[in-house]
């Protein structure tokens, strides 16, 4: 049993943490406000996935890889956008570097965006049409099942 | 505190606790509640270190079940914690099968509770649409929950010899989840070939277990009703 632990937390040690992607990094993010997410929705040839989080946020870190993994699969039909609030700006680019989040993310100190578009507490996830209007929010983390879902609605 | 996912388990340990009481076997219900609680911890390991986090660097990540759980891990977990717990009496695997099976039914079916009961799109009477949209989708978590309450029924009554209804369980379980994966909507490639491999090493099994059963003489399962 013990044999078993050791090996296992060997195992477990030999995981990476480090950048899962190759992605650049952006060294600094722009800013925006409650009326500039809905110029940037607007602008959207297509519908939207809008992430609120946090890099201190323990849940926007497990929910993380599952966004990563869905901007590859739909980044042609679905434009996911990252909303960094009420964080350092040097800890959100690790953060973005860490799970290798190749989408474009924007700065919220103070939480402009959540404020604007509703919903409490991070992380939040809008999911916007084609016509830059947020047809659901999912507040909390968000499980792969719901996001596919919720993708399949927005592409279907 | 994510209470629907915690009403969801629960009705999957209500179901697991009535057909525990039916079949007399309500002592085991420590043994399967342990049994689930392995599953998940497994599961959710699997899938933090396949997305790239460590769960030693972050533990309390591993609390974070939404985050995701590897059904794969979940399923391997739970079945070697099950074998380590029943380990020397063979029979036991056979009188816990039906409320195994009814737990995860429990499971399914609870997705009432969380509204994540949909699936693929299609225009069938008794679907429905989410919320804010026009799009009917199948019921595709109570399909799966239906066909393992039967599946778990059936079990109940099933006089076979020992170890089959235990290989039996793990067939309907993989089988209805085989049947039911094409109508859930999936980032990944989906889970088919893993469900489709237990199920046919499950009923190998189970078909086995039944010959030789024959060949040897009756050893029924002390849950035959």
């Amino acid at each position: 049993m013990r044999r078993a632990l050791a090996v296992g937390a060997i195992v477990l040690a030999g995981c990476s943490t480090a950048s899962l992607s190759g992605a650049e990094t952006p060294d600094a993010l722009p800013t925006i406000d409650g009326s500039g997410i809905h110029s940037l929705l607007a602008a959207a040839d297509r519908p939207a996935v809008v992430n609120v989080w946090a890099s201190w946020c323990l849940p926007c870190r497990s929910e993380a890889p599952l966004l990563a993994a869905a901007n590859r699969k739909f980044e042609d039909e679905v434009a996911f956008i990252g909303i960094a609030v009420q964080d350092d700006e040097d800890r959100a680019l690790e953060f973005i570097a860490e799970f290798g989040l190749d989408f474009d993310h924007y700065f919220d100190r103070n939480r402009a965006v959540p404020a604007e578009l509703g919903g409490i507490g991070v992380p939040i996830t809008y999911f916007v049409g084609a016509d830059g209007m947020v047809v659901n929010t999912h507040s909390g983390i968000i499980d792969e099942r719901t996001l596919a879902l919720m993708l399949d609605e927005l592409t279907g | 505190m994510e209470f629907t996912l915690l009403a969801s388990a629960l009705t999957g340990v209500a179901m697991m606790w009535g057909v525990l009481r039916i079949t007399n076997h309500a002592a085991d219900f420590d043994r399967l509640v342990g049994v689930a609680a392995v599953g998940l911890v497994s599961g959710r390991l699997v899938a933090m270190v396949a997305a790239g986090v460590n769960p030693l660097v972050h533990p309390i990540d591993v609390l974070v079940v939404r985050g995701g759980v590897d059904t794969v891990g979940a399923a391997a977990g739970a079945l070697a914690f099950l074998a380590w717990s029943v380990r020397g009496n063979r029979v036991r695997l056979d009188d816990l099968a039906p409320a195994a099976v009814a737990g995860m039914a429990g499971w399914h079916g609870g997705c009432v509770w969380r509204n994540a009961c949909l699936g693929a799109a299609g225009e069938v009477p008794w679907g429905w649409a989410l919320s804010g949209s026009s799009t009917v989708r199948h019921p595709v978590e109570l399909y799966a929950a239906g066909l393992m309450a039967l599946g778990a029924i059936a079990l109940v009554r099933l006089p076979v010899g020992w170890g089959v209804r235990a290989t039996l369980a793990v067939a309907l379980v993989a089988g209805a989840r085989l049947i039911t994966e094409p109508l859930r909507p999936s980032l990944g490639g989906g889970t088919g070939w893993w469900y489709a491999g237990a199920m046919a090493a499950a009923l190998v099994a189970a078909g086995y277990l039944t010959v030789r059963h024959m060949r040897m003489g009756p050893t029924t399962s002390s849950s035959t009703a």
